[in-house]
């Protein structure tokens, strides 16, 4: 049976909100032993694809558990998004390819777009549900101020 | 001392005016005018790194001191650089921040350069002929180029010293790292910040807030060390950091390996830690592997853009480029340990610069020359010092 899109929306709203909501715990464990989270982004300065963020489980297991000694920007962000195609690559395994918009609320309760782009996200279904195989960021806006010590 | 009244605080620090500066500089948009006339339209600035303009025709646009810039080289391959404006009615002609290019065509009018900056066709020029315009007349504005290392310099400054008298010795802590390289740009990014250009400068200058960075108190910050870290100022009030007590032990943070020295640019170890900055806006600095060049833009007394340029050895594997990328990307990248801190630092100082909250800032640690001195701040607000013809310390101004 191949994975509804229903269930795939499901997920990467929960990956969304878990992130939003910087429950690390609850958004590995939503993503499967194999996941990598990459952010990418082309510079016409220097005509290259470029990598701006690169972990796999492990790797943003260990970035999560040091978050809190970070001096970072401060508010909140909110990752709305917008799913549109999905492919259905086996019968456990669909990407999806979704647009989003990542806004970023200060302590004074301003919003402001901090960012937008593309979620090339993989769903794997497992006998525990559906999982997150991989996330890739495709930014389309290069300028992110301050930048982040979470990924978008 | 118990805490302050308002006379008490609003008093200059009992210190030298060396010491510390007052917190109008970095707000008064007259100062902000001065500094872009005396400072940012006198000094060579960094433009980009020469293996963005490898082949002719190749070009590189910027924009600082309020002036659009195209860098390009030109088919007998000397590098120039132009007033990125239409002679004719002003219009921006290259649009692109970089690409290849055979000459330059207005959109508007199609008025047409070519790459040494002349003029070489003008539609229906007859109409010009009772004004006794043509277009011998109308080449685009040159800007003085110059390059050191595989640095490409501009100054908008027609009567500039030379480049090489600008820089001096100061590049000789990089020196081997940028010749033996072949070197070029593998990551890039810019970055628009709410804060004066000044205190974006002072969180590349102020090595005493290295304990602001977590992944620093974790790899690098060995107070028994301090000793060995020379801080050299040079004429002109360019700087660098160096010595032993820089290095870097990068497993200190958590998820992190260490960097093998046979991965490291030729030049350096892979735990050495080394920065130059060239007065006012142009700094280069490595880290074993990986090697950054940046540069920033003031664009109003609040606002600063900064541009950094990753940089690897153009015979890289593609397991060398993800090895560096990582690297860069741990400490530098948009969504690195230890740049959007310095970012957000440079913020925080503006919310109280700027309104006027905060009125004098202290630049008075001591330490010879050594560890956490305050002397590279002290050297270059003397030298911006020199060239606004004020002291940063508000010293000598009439109240
Ligand atoms: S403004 Fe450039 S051709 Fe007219
Ligand atoms: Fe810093």
């Amino acid at each position: 049976m191949s994975i509804s899109r229903d269930a795939a929306t499901n997920l990467i709203s929960a990956a969304c909100q878990y992130l939003d909501d910087e429950d690390w715990d609850a958004f590995l464990n939503i993503c499967d032993p194999a996941f990598r989270y990459r952010i990418t982004v082309r510079s016409p300065e220097i005509k290259r694809e470029m990598i701006w963020f690169n972990q796999d489980y492990a790797g943003l297991r260990d970035m999560f558990s040091v978050i809190p000694e970070h001096l970072r920007r401060l508010g909140t962000l909110l990752r709305h998004v917008s799913i549109g195609h999905i492919e259905h690559q086996a019968p456990d395994m669909a990407q999806v390819t979704s647009t989003f918009q990542c806004i970023h609320t200060d302590l004074e309760g301003r919003s402001n777009l901090l960012a937008v782009g593309r979620y090339l996200d993989d769903v794997r279904a497992t006998s525990g549900g559906l999982r997150l195989a991989a996330r890739n960021t495709v930014l389309a806006t290069r300028d992110l101020g301050v930048g982040s010590h979470v990924p978008i | 001392m118990p805490s302050r009244n308002s006379i008490d605080w609003n008093a200059p620090p009992k210190l030298p005016a060396t010491h510390y500066t007052r917190g109008d500089i970095y707000r008064d948009e007259a100062i902000f005018e001065d500094e872009q006339e005396r400072i940012f339209k006198k000094v060579w600035r960094l433009a980009c790194h020469e293996s963005e303009v490898a082949s002719p025709g190749d070009f590189r646009t910027l924009e600082y001191a309020g002036t659009p810039l195209v860098v390009v080289r030109g088919q007998d391959g000397v590098i120039r650089t132009f007033v990125n404006v239409c002679s004719h009615r002003g219009a921006r002609i290259v649009h692109q921040p970089a690409g290849n290019m055979r000459h330059m065509v207005c959109f508007f009018h199609l008025w047409t350069y070519d790459l040494t900056g002349s003029c070489t066709s003008i539609p229906r020029p007859e109409a010009y002929e009772k004004q006794n315009l043509n277009k011998d007349k109308l080449g685009l504005r040159e800007v003085r180029t110059g390059r050191k290392c595989g640095l490409v310099f501009v100054n908008l400054d027609d009567a500039c010293e030379s480049l090489d008298d600008y820089i001096g010795d100061a590049l000789e802590a990089f020196e081997n790292v940028l010749t033996e390289n072949d070197l070029e740009v593998f990551t890039y990014q810019h970055a628009t910040i709410d804060a004066n250009w000044k205190e974006w400068q002072e969180t590349n200058l102020d090595l005493y807030h290295e304990y602001m960075h977590v992944a620093l108190r974790k790899t690098q910050i060995d107070p028994k060390a301090m000793n060995q870290r020379e801080l050299k100022v040079y004429p002109k009030g360019h700087i660098r950091g160096g010595g032993s007590g820089y290095s870097a032990n990068y497993d200190g943070y958590s998820g992190w390996a260490k960097r093998e020295d046979s991965k490291a640019l030729r030049g350096l170890t892979a735990s050495d830690f080394r920065f130059t900055h060239i007065f006012p806006c142009s700094s280069m600095n490595a880290r074993g592997t990986i090697m950054r060049i940046s540069t920033f833009t003031p664009l109003n007394a609040h606002q600063t853009r900064i541009e950094w340029r990753g940089m690897s050895p153009r015979s890289d594997s593609e397991d060398d480029w993800a090895m560096r990328t990582e690297h860069y990307n741990q400490y530098w990248g948009p969504f690195g340990r230890n740049v959007p801190e310095d970012l957000m630092a440079a913020e925080l100082c503006e919310w109280n610069f700027g309104p006027a909250a905060a009125r004098y800032q202290i630049i008075a640690r001591e330490e010879g020359m050594r560890g956490q001195d305050d002397g590279f701040l002290r050297a270059f607000y003397q030298r911006w010092g020199e060239l606004m013809g004020r002291s940063a310390s508000g010293e000598g101004d009439t109240p």
